[in-house]
């Protein structure tokens, strides 16, 4: 039987395997090294690789990122641990103004390979300040590349491609996954960007979740089938660049879809899903392709007012019921 | 004094960066101007010397005043000379009052294109009122008077292209004797007047009239058939018509799964040709669902799960009660195969009985199930009331509604059949 392993510990593994291959690849970002690394997943790198591969910054991500973007372009190839994802705010214009934009400003004559690692997700109390899932803000922006990893499976197979990119990538891993295991192959392996992963077949509607809303789907799937609707779950793995092809594959299959991802709904990678599935499935469609996101608010401190905010088994089981039973969603 | 931003009255001198009578080349910084914004260096406009400076460092001088004057010599006798060479010509003879400025609406303008005023000489105007229309590089957009007041003087034609800082009006508090309209003399027009706009650009002329037809209001008539983008398709690959549903009261919106209705019904032909008073109608619904419900529901309650016949009985009174929007109860007969009846009463609730076999009642439907033989088609014969026949290949189950039209309306029976397929198929219809 294969081994089980927790998130943590494949992004460990990758990261480490990828040092080892590869001596022009190092870490930065704060509390990376002797503090004793964020949520615990950098543990033992310090001592492997040393304070020169493995840096502790100052609390300044604008700085830290735009030396990490120098030093891609100059023929290193940095991670920068961003230790939550609500502080992407703080580096956007180092990774949108610069990181993204100067392989095509430069006419191709720089490359900038960079991973930016970092996370999401709510349901932790963290509050409005440190629960956002922020992904959408980056996936918008175009030379950057979008990971979202939905077991230790995928956390560490995408790392692994990400830091092999010869381009900026940016991983949000869901910081409430950390401690998830899953099958980890001993040997070693990569998960190309742009191919998704198709979770459970199904015939009667397609639930498209990112990253901790793939397990979503999947207990929503297993709801359904106990009342005879067949669910099929599709993982995108990567929404930029995105496998549309096995998307419409399946829509044109079952004719229904549910896009589920944990960022606000509004404007947001949801809503990118479900165009695109419009229209280009428009005619194989029997009901309307609904999104279903965070709530358009900041995510609450409350727990119990948080763990309503973003979908829930339940919730995706209840709108998949409705679509298939024909059950007009929104009147005209 | 140039206008630096968009709402930018007067602009304070923070210093000067070149004395009078030095040389200066276009483009070169002549002095600081402190806005409520910022503090920008302003350029010379042209090459020559600084000659004729008119206001100091720490003075707020309204925008579109002359400060200085590029001369072509260092000479300084310029200063005794009237200020002919220069804009104000028109602005002397202008009437006392709040002057109105070519403001600057972009970042990188130099001139602006007046389009049309919408105020005449004379007339009177308050702060909000539109002036006029200013074309730049970019966009056309309204510039508002800014005063409260008169029109005094207008002192560029629509059609002229004016710098920006230019006083292109002038508003008085009193209401002037002899407004002046003139063309600005100093700017020509980069681009000649329009014909139309030139002669009467008097904007007191009516407004056309918003009457446009009004589009589309039939475009969209209120019979349009609401379905799914699939269901389309499929209908028209078919060539099945959705708006025969609509005909008889199926309730939309129409789906994959209402086609199989559409196809039970008649064709219209077959329709005038039935002249009995009997009615048929059949569907076709896979076994599989109801097979996976009942082996749940045996899951569910370890074994021993609800009879068959009893849940049909319920999915049947649930349809008709929807097909016919009764409230009263209503009796089912289940017929089955063994010979066996058995009466339900309000199947489809929660206070649903099973009548003793000696208080049979006339029922309002008899439920002939057949699943349990090797039958697979009847027909046999009239009733008195409406009867939902079932029979079974296995993989799917043939209902047949066979009714007078005494008994039930085409729409109603074929609402029964319907909902009665739909739960058959979906089991947990029933339910919700």
């Amino acid at each position: 039987m294969m081994r089980e392993i927790t998130l943590s510990k494949a992004v460990n593994e990758a990261i480490a395997e990828e040092m080892r291959r590869d001596d022009t690849v190092f870490l930065l970002g704060e509390d990376v090294a002797e503090a004793g690394t964020p949520f615990k997943i950098l543990s033992g790198l310090v001592e492997e690789f040393g304070t020169e591969r493995i840096i502790d910054t100052p609390i300044a991500e604008p700085g830290f990122m735009g030396i990490a973007v120098g030093a891609a372009m100059t023929g290193s190839r940095p991670i920068v641990d961003l230790m939550f994802g609500d502080f992407l705010f703080l580096v956007m214009d180092q990774l949108c103004n610069q990181a993204a934009k100067t392989h095509y400003m430069s006419g191709g004559k720089l490359n900038v390979p960079l991973v930016l690692r970092t996370n999401m997700g709510a349901t932790r109390r963290s509050a409005a300040q440190h629960s956002q899932s922020l992904h959408a803000l980056v996936a918008h922006i175009p030379g950057l590349k979008v990971a979202m990893p939905s077991s230790a499976y995928e956390a560490k197979g995408l790392m692994k491609t990400a830091i092999r990119d010869n381009n900026p990538v940016v991983i949000f891993e869901d910081k409430l996954m950390y401690q998830d295991k899953a099958e980890v192959p001993e040997e070693e392996y990569l998960i190309p960007f742009g191919v998704a992963n198709i979770k459970r077949e199904g015939s009667d509607i397609t639930l498209i979740g990112t990253s901790s809303m793939v397990q979503v789907a999947e207990k929503a799937a297993e709801i359904l089938a106990g009342e005879g609707i067949s669910a099929e779950v599709i993982d995108p793995r990567t929404i930029v660049p995105l496998d549309e092809d096995t998307l419409l594959k399946s829509v044109r299959k079952t004719s229904r879809a549910i896009v589920i991802d944990e960022g606000h709904q509004n404007y947001g990678v949801t809503a990118e899903i479900a165009s695109r599935l419009t229209e280009k499935a428009f005619y194989h469609l029997d009901a309307p392709v609904v999104r279903m996101g965070a709530m358009d608010v900041p995510i609450p401190f409350s727990p119990a007012l948080e763990d309503i905010t973003v979908p829930t088994p339940q919730g995706v089981a209840d709108m998949a019921r409705k679509l298939c039973s024909g059950t007009m969603i929104h009147a005209a | 004094m140039p206008a630096l931003g968009m709402a930018q009255d007067t602009g304070l001198i923070v210093s000067w960066l070149k004395q009078t009578g030095d040389a200066v080349k276009s483009g070169e910084a002549l002095m600081e101007v402190e806005t409520d914004k910022a503090v920008m260096e302003v350029e010379s406009p042209a090459d020559g010397f600084l000659t004729d400076v008119r206001a100091e460092a720490g003075q707020n001088v309204p925008v579109g005043q002359v400060i200085a004057i590029i001369n072509d010599t260092a000479n300084t006798s310029a200063l005794s000379a009237p200020p002919a060479a220069e804009k104000p010509a028109t602005v002397e003879q202008a009437p006392e009052g709040g002057s109105v400025i070519m403001p600057a609406l972009g970042m990188a303008q130099d001139t602006g294109l007046i389009v049309a005023w919408h105020k005449s000489p004379g007339e009177s105007v308050s702060v909000d009122d539109v002036l006029f229309e200013v074309e730049t590089d970019k966009a056309t957009m309204e510039v508002a008077a800014g005063h409260d007041g008169y029109i005094a003087a207008l002192l560029a034609e629509a059609g002229q292209e004016v710098p920006v800082g230019d006083i292109v009006a002038v508003i008085s508090k009193a209401k002037p004797d002899a407004p002046i309209r003139q063309a600005a003399s100093l700017a020509p027009a980069a681009k000649p007047a329009p014909k139309e706009l030139g002669p009467s650009p008097v904007p007191d002329a009516p407004k056309p009239d918003l009457n446009v037809p009004a589009m589309r209001t039939d475009a969209q008539p209120n019979g349009r058939i609401l379905a799914s983008p699939k269901a389309r398709r499929l209908a028209l690959e078919q060539g099945l018509d959705l708006s025969r549903l609509a005909e008889i009261g199926h309730p939309p919106p129409y789906h994959v799964s209402d086609l199989e209705t559409l196809r039970t019904l008649p064709t219209p032909a077959a329709q005038t040709a039935a002249s009995t008073q009997e009615r048929r109608i059949t569907a076709r619904v896979p076994t599989s669902s109801f097979a996976e419900f009942l082996s749940w529901s045996r899951a569910e309650v370890n074994g021993d799960g609800p009879v068959p016949s009893h849940l049909m009985a319920a999915f049947a009174s649930g349809s008709l009660r929807v097909a016919n929007d009764l409230n009263r109860p209503i009796r089912i007969t289940i017929e089955k195969f063994s010979g066996r009846t058995q009466q339900v009463v309000d199947a489809d609730r929660f206070d649903a009985s099973i009548q003793p076999e000696d208080q049979d009642d006339t029922p309002d439907l008899i439920l002939r199930d057949m699943t349990c033989s090797a039958i697979t088609s009847l027909g046999l014969g009239p009733s008195p009331v409406p009867v939902l026949s079932l029979v079974t290949d296995r993989e799917a189950y043939e209902i047949t509604l066979d009714f007078g039209i005494d008994q039930l309306s085409n729409q109603a029976a074929i609402a029964l059949i319907t909902g009665f397929a739909d739960r058959l198929s979906d089991p947990t219809r029933q339910i919700l």
